[in-house]
């Protein structure tokens, strides 16, 4: 494994920095809701790491079409980095979801269109861990998680408008003046923001890890070849 | 508790057990995956180790 970049040191520190004045923000700064109370909180970090799971699912795509275009095993690396990371921030945002919802909506599940479509995300995303690992040769694992990825990344786009476009329960946080939003202060649209903004930190610092991890795990199946031959 | 017992309180609602118990699995999750790379990275780092060792 090559040394540890000097940058991705400087990521690791000013994703820490910033992580931790985000939770500082969250419990002392952000204002107490006026009916919900402290559960309310839950919120910033509910969205902030759905964003990163979506965007790590739209990263992922990418790195399948960039694949397809170039049959670079590198990218068939960042794809699954990308999902792998997502599907923990994703699996976070729907249990928060959950926690949120127990006391505003008097039960931890119901399936509410978004609630729905984001276990359906989740589930997609699994199974494209899963599936992979049924796949020896590296070259026909990567043509299949790129056109997995590409494809299924079509369920995220949906999860994000289905409280847009259906009939929902679940709130609409932002883009929305009709009823059913979360009207924030300025104080917690600070809070708010800032946490998405650090998430987007935290998530390229750890796709940056798992990259290398991803490298390092290839470098040692080719030894392992070289060993067997 | 619901929406509508919400609505008609006069202050916020008693939900810190909740707030609790949703940034302690936030953590508990977080710890776990960064755990998951700390040792898949160690153990990937062993068996290069020990490939090199094997190869003339």
């Amino acid at each position: 494994m090559d040394p540890k970049p000097k940058a991705l040191t400087i990521l690791d520190i000013v994703a820490i920095v910033l992580f931790l004045a985000a939770v500082w923000m969250v419990f002392f700064f952000a204002p107490l809701e006026a009916v919900m109370g402290q559960v309310q909180k839950v919120f910033y970090f509910h969205v902030a790491t759905a964003w990163v799971g979506m965007l790590g699912f739209m990263a992922a795509g990418v790195a399948g079409i960039a694949y397809l275009r170039t049959q670079n095993l590198k990218w068939d690396i960042v794809e699954v980095a990308a999902v792998e990371i997502s599907l923990v921030f994703f699996f976070i945002a729907i249990v928060l979801g959950s926690i949120w919802a127990r006391p505003i909506w008097n039960t931890w599940w119901t399936w509410d269109p978004r609630l729905t479509t984001a276990a359906i995300v989740e589930l997609v995303y699994a199974a494209y861990m899963l599936l992979r690992q049924g796949i020896d040769d590296p070259e026909r694992r990567a043509r299949f998680g790129a056109v997995y990825t590409i494809l299924g990344f079509v369920s995220v786009p949906i999860t994000f408008l289905t409280i847009r476009i259906l009939r929902t329960i679940h709130p609409v946080v932002v883009g929305s003046s009709e009823g059913g939003n979360i009207g924030m202060t300025g104080d917690m649209k600070i809070v708010f923001f800032f946490s998405l903004f650090v998430f987007t930190v935290i998530f390229a610092d750890l796709l940056w890890h798992r990259v290398r991890l991803g490298q390092l795990a290839a470098k040692v199946e080719q030894e392992r070849l070289k060993v067997l031959s | 508790m619901n929406i509508f017992s919400l609505l008609s309180q006069s202050g916020p609602a008693e939900t810190t057990d909740y707030f609790i118990a949703g940034y302690t699995i936030f953590f508990i999750v977080m710890g776990l995956y960064l755990l998951s790379l700390s040792l898949r990275q160690r153990s990937l780092k062993q068996e290069l180790a020990m490939l090199a060792e094997d190869l003339p």
